[in-house]
């Protein structure tokens, strides 16, 4: 397979070098992720008491992480597999970071499930003993096809590119590299039969993406909209859970195209138009979610329903920093920034990215942590770790490794495959030829 | 081994002392509470019951493994027999059916039960003056009135003496314990009749068991005449043994079915792509043979 | 582990120890009962073979060896026979308001019975009050047994069921501690084992959902309606161990519920004294039912003296909310 060679050489340097910078920043997350393992064995051979979690908060940090890791996932359903199918132009240089974006945290998200799970030594009951009336077993069943059916759709964009970095003589690679190139590209060469294949798989994994990522977030979301208790059981949870994700998902993206162009100097390719169009879809999405949650909370502050009036009480007194953060600040900051062209810059638009995904990861804690702080029958009693959720520094420690896990990881797949898709931005360049 | 243990178990004996605090000093000796009773069940089969207890901080605790001897007979005391109290502290022991037992002048039964004590609990004894009856209970039904009627007896030199003026009671077992359904009082003729409830639930045929018993009475003790009908109204247990729901083992059909389409969907989607990646593998093989 | 048992050629030196010390070697729950109860001993003990078992509170407790573990009866057949349940049977539990005075008898005997640390409370006590205007009131809760049970809709992996006869319970060995069920149940009644609870197990110890001990760390627990209880005609341990009588505990099939001493039927007892459940409006339709707080026997107050402060503390800031 031939590849324009600008392309080539701007985007194959960091598969034959790497910097010293890039062993320290490995080496850092890798401190983290150690220190993440041992608090990992301690919480195993102490059990779970070493967390802050007790009889009413049962599900504390590990269950927030899981959420929002898993809605960043969607990210790749969105920038790669929707426009993939209106086929936008602008994308091309991005999706790979979006598809990527999608399959790792798919895999980051289910271990904060693990971590929580009392008794991991019996994991596997969830496959040998399923109920399906389980809305965790919709979600093991949504979550592991959902893998699947990522790592299949990412491979097919791999495809084209290790064909071409196959055939790219001047590719100073170790022999195991380039041998890797050649057995996953599949000995595919570009014949107009293999093209079809290839593209036809693309564009019904595209839509499957966007069909079980849909499925995946609602089922992730009825797992709390189905139990009774105040706060969750509401009928807007599922479309709710699903735009948080897009938002964070693409907030997330913004971030990571921040890093790579600036530490992969690929600013050519990357540029602010990028920033703008995917800054202006997440301004969208963010006056969707701003609507979302200001509809679900004005019907829960207005009704007189006891149980909402004090979950609500809650939120306006003891959580009320972290409340105006997630619903206010969250939405308005990035929408302002993004949508006034004097505030337009890379740098600002990448700032509105980060408030939006931390905004959001606090809106998964106040979703999960208040509503199991008040429970029907009130908490009597006197210790304060039983009556109101204080993570431990274990929980944050693992969520430290989560985080440094997902950016090792990128790190890692940035020095096998170019983070750019060498073939999607050849297309773009032979469709303008070709016009 | 023996050894160790029964001094490590005497230590802690003396550590659970704090507990009870009976035992903090070895003399305390313990006076224990004797009650001796008298059955006579639905077949005519005599039993005596001692239960052996004492109080400690207004709680009865059982005292097991004790030796109760039973006597029966007043001036001319018989030993009948001797058993070893339960967990519980009773003390069962069933009086041989044609035995004949001593009778004083007012045909009273005398019974007795004694603790001989030991180092730490006191001796005690306990007295029971009985006298026969004999209990009947006649079910009979007429326009679905149900009526039970019972008599008393207590058998005399020339005959049956008539039981008047005392108070029979009258229970349907249940799984814990005995449902009072109501009390008869018998007249001068040692009768009494009582209307039975329509409304009671039975097994799931309607069968009951119906006791009529003299409770703990002052001369004639623990008597109990049974007997089942069909009186009551069949019981159906409403949960049904195997169904559909969100709870149940089966699921729901629409959630077999929702689910089949789905995964079935998606995967088959899935082995397309995957099908095509390999035709891909095929072609290129093609090629490199041309 | 420590654990003691009978030597088995000390029959007469434990026979002469006992007599000598004469010590009252039930436990708390059997003390509760007067003699008015349906429970005869017989002429022998059971097998004859008596061990002294060492309970988690250091006290010597001596039981029969039938008692402990059915002889030769394995986990798997007591779990189906735990799953079967008692059929014909459905179990009601009446819980008597205007006679609580949280004596907290019925927390200890539970615990004692199922060998629970004692932070887990599987019958709590709470201290309501629903409305300024309205009466403050005692609310022991114990697992309700819904008949439309969230805990056991949402399980992944059948760890808890419902049986035939009513009872829902949980089966340690199967839970993989994913705590579904307890944010399911909306009235808190499940505990979770945060930590290895330590007890000291009997020899020859065989699991029994029934009994649901010892709890195991990782996994969930709540009151099982003493179902090992249930399959002898004993009462739970709860009910016998109020002193006031409060709870009722029977059968909707027979319509007959007992606290030891009174047998009434339920209908009855549910028109004359307008017997409610808690929060009906959930729909999870418990067989819990309540009778209310009116011509109290007790002050509430009464229930705030002599406990410790740990307890007090609890109720503190009690009011309406």
């Amino acid at each position: 397979m031939q590849a324009d060679r600008k392309l080539l050489k701007d985007l194959t340097p960091e598969l034959e070098k790497t910097s010293t910078g890039w062993y320290i920043t490995f080496a850092v997350f890798m401190v983290f992720f150690i220190v993440g393992v041992y608090s990992l064995i301690l919480q195993i051979d102490k059990g779970h008491i070493v967390t802050g979690m007790r009889d009413n908060v049962v599900w504390g940090f590990y269950i927030v992480n899981f959420i929002f890791f898993m809605g960043l996932s969607y990210s790749g359903a969105l920038i790669s597999g929707v426009l993939h199918l209106f086929n936008t132009g602008w994308r091309k240089p991005v999706i790979r970071m979006a598809e990527l974006i999608t399959v790792i945290s798919l895999v980051i998200g289910p271990f904060f499930i693990f971590f929580c799970i009392g008794r991991l030594d019996r994991l596997y009951y969830l496959f040998v003993y399923p109920r399906i009336q389980s809305p965790i077993t919709w979600d093991v069943i949504a979550i592991s096809t959902d893998l699947i059916g990522c790592f299949i759709y990412l491979y097919l964009s791999f495809v084209e590119d290790f064909a071409i970095l196959r055939d790219y003589t001047d590719l100073n690679v170790p022999p195991w590299k380039k041998k890797f190139y050649k057995i996953l590209s599949l000995g595919y060469d570009g014949s107009p039969v293999q093209k079809k294949l290839l593209s036809r798989a693309r564009t019904v994994m595209a839509s499957m993406i966007i069909a079980i990522a849909i499925i995946v977030y609602s089922v992730l979301a009825w797992i709390f909209g189905v139990t009774l208790q105040p706060g969750w059981h509401s009928t807007i949870f599922g479309p709710y859970f699903v735009i948080a994700a897009v938002f964070s998902g693409t907030g997330l993206l913004i971030i990571l195209m921040w890093i790579f162009r600036k530490v992969y100097h690929l600013e050519e390719y990357i540029t602010k138009r990028h920033f703008v169009n995917v800054g202006v879809l997440l301004t969208v999405i963010a006056a969707f979610y701003g609507y979302f949650t200001f509809s679900d909370y004005l019907t829960k502050w207005y009704g007189s329903i006891k149980m909402d009036s004090i979950l609500i009480d809650k939120l306006f007194t003891e959580y009320y920093t972290l409340f105006i953060f997630a619903n206010y600040i969250g939405i308005l900051l990035p929408g302002i920034i993004i949508a006034l062209p004097r505030f337009r810059t890379i740098p600002n638009i990448t700032v509105a990215a980060v408030i939006a995904v931390l905004a959001l990861w606090v809106n998964r804690y106040i979703i999960v942590i208040p509503t199991l702080e008040t429970p029907f029958l009130p908490i009597q009693d006197v210790r304060t770790e039983w009556i109101k959720y204080s993570p431990t520094w274990i929980e944050w420690s693992l969520t430290f490794a989560g985080v440094s896990v997902f950016a090792m990881l990128f790190m890692l797949i940035s020095k096998i495959a170019p983070i750019i898709s060498i073939s999607e931005m050849q297309e773009k360049d032979e469709a303008e030829v070709l016009k | 081994m023996k050894t160790g243990t029964y001094i490590i178990i005497t230590g802690l004996i003396f550590l659970s002392g704090i507990t009870y605090p009976v035992f903090s000093q070895e003399e305390t000796i313990i006076s224990p509470y004797i009650q001796l009773q008298y059955f006579k069940d639905s077949d005519d089969l005599r039993s005596l019951k001692t239960t052996l207890t004492y109080s400690h901080d207004r709680i009865e605790i059982p005292l097991a493994g004790m030796s109760i001897s039973f006597y029966s007979g007043d001036t001319g005391r018989e030993l009948l027999g001797t058993v070893s109290t339960d967990e519980k502290g009773v003390a069962r022991f069933e009086l041989p059916q044609d035995q004949d037992l001593p009778v004083k002048n007012d045909g009273l039964w005398i019974f007795r039960t004694e603790f001989s004590g030991n180092d730490t609990i006191e001796a005690v004894v306990s007295d029971l003056s009985i006298k026969d009856v004999k209990l009947d209970m006649v079910l009979s039904e007429a326009d679905s009135v149900k009526t039970i009627t019972i008599t008393a007896f207590t058998p005399g030199n020339d005959g049956d003496i008539p039981v008047s003026e005392e108070v029979v009671m009258i229970y349907v077992p249940r799984m814990f314990s005995l449902l009072p359904v109501g009390e008869a009082w018998l007249n001068e003729k040692g009768s009494a009749s009582l209307e039975f409830p329509t409304d009671l639930p039975g097994d799931p045929e309607g069968n009951l068991t119906i006791i009529a018993k003299f409770e703990e009475h002052e001369t004639f003790g623990n008597v109990e005449r049974a007997s089942q009908q069909k009186w009551g109204i069949p019981s159906v247990n409403p949960a049904p043994v195997a169904h559909r729901a969100l709870w149940t083992k089966t699921p729901p059909m629409w959630m077999i079915i929702t689910l089949s389409i789905l995964l079935t969907g998606v995967w088959g989607h899935y082995l397309f792509a995957i099908i095509s990646l390999i035709i891909i593998k095929r072609e290129s093989k093609k090629q490199k043979k041309l | 582990m420590k654990e003691k048992s009978g030597d088995g050629s000390g029959e007469s030196t434990r026979r002469n120890f006992i007599k000598k010390i004469g010590a009252g070697f039930g436990t708390v729950s059997i003390a509760g009962i007067t003699g008015s109860s349906v429970i005869s001993g017989s002429a022998k003990t059971k097998s004859g073979e008596k061990i002294l078992l060492l309970s988690p509170e250091g006290k010597l407790v001596e039981v029969d060896r039938d008692d402990i573990s059915p002889a030769g009866k394995k986990t798997a057949d007591l779990k189906a026979e735990a799953k079967k349940g008692l059929p014909g049977h459905k179990f009601v539990m009446v819980i008597d308001l205007s006679k609580c005075r949280n004596a907290r008898l019925c927390v200890d005997a539970c615990q004692e019975g199922h060998m629970l640390p004692k932070d887990h409370e599987w019958m709590k006590l709470y201290l309501l009050q629903d409305d300024r205007h309205t009466a403050r009131y005692w609310l022991p809760r114990p697992c309700f047994h819904c008949d439309k049970p969230m805990c056991v809709s949402v399980c992944p992996v059948g760890a808890t069921y419902k049986r035939d006869d009513g009872i829902v319970l949980v089966d340690n060995q199967r839970c993989i501690g994913c705590k579904f069920c307890m944010t399911g149940c909306p009235y808190s009644a499940r505990v979770f084992n945060w930590k290895d609870p330590e007890v000291v197990l009997p020899e020859g110890h065989v699991y029994d959902p029934e009994t649901n001990i010892p709890p195991v760390e990782g996994t969930v627990g709540k009151c099982v309606f003493c179902a090992d209880n249930l399959r002898k005609n004993i009462l739970p341990r709860c009910v016998t161990a109020c002193p006031m009588g409060v709870i009722y505990f029977g059968d909707v099939l027979e319509d007959t519920v007992t606290n030891g001493e009174e047998t009434l039927r339920f209908s009855k007892l549910m028109t004359d004294r307008a017997g409610f459940r808690y929060r009906e409006e959930l729909g999870t339709l418990p067989n819990v039912f309540y009778l209310p707080p009116n011509n109290r026997m007790f002050p509430v107050e009464r229930g705030l003296e002599g406990s410790d402060e740990a307890i007090k503390g609890r109720y503190k800031e009690v009011g309406p909310r």
